[in-house]
């Protein structure tokens, strides 16, 4: 992180991002065609029903857009990921700050948040359900769950190391008081630990999304895929995993807007 | 001499020893009593783990002492202060932050009014040369030029004392030269009071009105030397100069004589 040499310093710079990222386009879209035509080929020799034709899933695609259900779905979907990832952040930045700052805390309550980390979100369905019946409240509960435990950890382990001198530099130059020092030093230094966290939690709210979605009341993008799932139309259950999979690298994202808003330094 | 402007007394340290799981202290200074006047430039040195560093960070109220007190202007302090800046050994920048924002940042949380503040910095880094950099980070400047980043956050303060922890240490021996002579520049042109620690002998010598001598653990003070070399040093080659061989003898001598002691006794337990 510190420069070494005396060496003459670039005050600042702006990489060729552009053509960067066009000349990778190319193997890309030539890979993503090769898999589209292989897929087509064995949809010939398969059932529809074990693996429908390209053309049958973008039939089923913009049928699902047109009557509105996928819209729906989406918006569905998408409100309960942010309710769910909203309350994990605050949930996680709250005890994760508390245990990453206080010995008794960590000894006490980190063994349960590591258990919380094992188990497979889809075996507190059945106990979600007795608690918080089916309605949003226990699907949001799904989601916070499987998100939680990530975005504590991250803070937990990184505000528990110093972040070197720096405190002393804050304390030095007229910083006073826990909270202060939290803001100004400590959660600045544990920045790009924690938006690892976030990036893991992102991929578990999804998985805990999609489970509360179909174990729970039906509705959103896991809900249309039980659904279509249900009936064997493998050709509308393709095209509800897309928009899926869409969300998912949508929020990651997401989640690296605010890492360069955090860390645009270091490029 | 005229009145003090810093003055330490009585002041003792103990750290609890960890290792082992033993219960134990160790004793790193065991009572100093030292006194500062207005605009000198006293440089302290030891062999390692005579508490200098702890010393330094004592009389900037980010450590507290056992026993005794720490004055300024003959008031006792035990909080850090606006009189008092301390430039870090590896710099204390804030990475993410960009050159300004660190200069600016004592000023800032202190509640300077941001237009105040900026220009405060901007002089200050000028002073530095660095005002072509404010836009910068950290980690796009070299290790010498990171230093006068930290030298012009404590001076934008515009501290009475300033307090200053083996600045050049971390620094390559050219730099470290080039800084020196800019830091008795500096320190001639803004008159402040400067405790400057090192473990360079030479560097001690050269900075100084007084060298503190301290020895090793737990630390007391061994001898302070007085430096009469003419001023400004930057105008000829100190190194040369009569006076400067037989104080460094003396001075020598004396931290030799501690280092062997200190092996000694290390083999010993």
């Amino acid at each position: 992180m510190t420069a070494v040499a005396d060496a003459p310093v670039r005050p600042a710079r702006t990489p060729p991002h552009r053509r960067r990222s066009a000349r990778r386009a190319v193997p890309h879209l030539v890979f993503l065609a090769a898999l589209l035509v292989a897929w087509q080929l064995a949809a010939q020799l398969l059932e529809p029903i074990v693996l429908p034709s390209v053309d049958a899933v973008a039939a089923a695609f913009v049928d699902l857009v047109l009557t509105g259900e996928l819209p729906l779905a989406l918006a569905q979907s998408i409100l309960l990921l942010v309710l769910g990832l909203g309350i994990a952040s605050a949930v996680g930045l709250g005890f994760g700050i508390l245990i990453g700052r206080s010995q008794v805390a960590h000894w006490t309550l980190s063994p349960y948040f590591s258990a919380l980390f094992v188990i497979p979100t889809v075996a507190l369905v059945p106990i979600v359900l007795i608690w918080f019946g089916f309605g949003m409240t226990g699907r949001v509960i799904i989601v916070v769950l499987a998100a939680v435990v990530p975005i504590l950890l991250s803070v937990a382990s990184s505000l528990r190391d110093e972040p070197g001198e720096l405190v002393e530099v804050a304390r030095s130059f007229g910083v006073r008081g826990e909270l202060a020092l939290l803001r100004t030093v400590r959660l600045r230094a544990a920045v790009p630990v924690i938006m690892s966290g976030l990036r893991l939690a992102v991929g578990r709210a999804v998985v805990g999304m999609a489970v509360a979605e179909t174990y729970l009341r039906l509705g959103g993008i896991g809900g249309l895929i039980r659904d279509y799932g249900s009936l064997f139309q493998t050709d509308y259950v393709f095209a509800a995993i897309l928009p899926l999979s869409l969300l998912g690298v949508g929020l990651s994202a997401l989640v690296g807007v605010l890492e360069r808003h955090y860390q645009g330094w270091r490029s | 001499m005229p009145e003090s402007k810093l003055s330490v007394e009585g002041i003792r340290k103990e750290f609890p020893l960890a290792q082992g799981g033993g219960t134990g202290t160790l004793q790193v200074i065991g009572g100093i009593d030292l006194d500062v006047a207005e605009n000198e430039f006293l440089t302290i040195i030891g062999p390692s783990g005579c508490g200098k560093t702890t010393l330094l960070k004592i009389i900037a109220s980010l450590v507290a002492p056992d026993a005794g007190c720490v004055r300024v202007n003959g008031r006792v302090v035990t909080e850090p202060g606006a009189e008092r800046a301390m430039v870090f050994q590896s710099f204390g920048l804030f990475p993410w932050k960009t050159v300004l924002d660190n200069v600016r940042f004592p000023l800032v949380t202190r509640r300077v009014p941001t237009a105040e503040a900026t220009e405060r910095a901007m002089t200050y880094l000028h002073k530095v040369g660095l005002e072509r950099f404010a836009d910068s980070h950290p980690h796009q400047l070299s290790g010498g030029m990171q230093q006068r980043v930290g030298l012009a956050r404590a001076l934008a303060t515009e501290p009475d004392i300033l307090l200053m922890d083996e600045p050049f240490g971390a620094i390559d021996a050219q730099t470290r030269e080039l800084m020196q002579e800019e830091l008795m520049r500096l320190w001639q042109e803004t008159r402040k009071t400067v405790v400057f620690v090192t473990h360079d002998l030479d560097e001690a010598v050269l900075l100084a009105d007084r060298v503190l001598l301290l020895s090793p653990g737990p630390g007391r003070v061994r001898r302070i030397v007085p430096v009469e070399l003419p001023r400004p040093r930057w105008e000829y080659d100190v190194r040369a100069h009569p006076d400067f061989a037989p104080l460094r003898a003396e001075l020598w001598s004396a931290l030799r004589g501690d280092l062997l002691a200190d092996q000694q006794s290390g083999v010993a337990s």
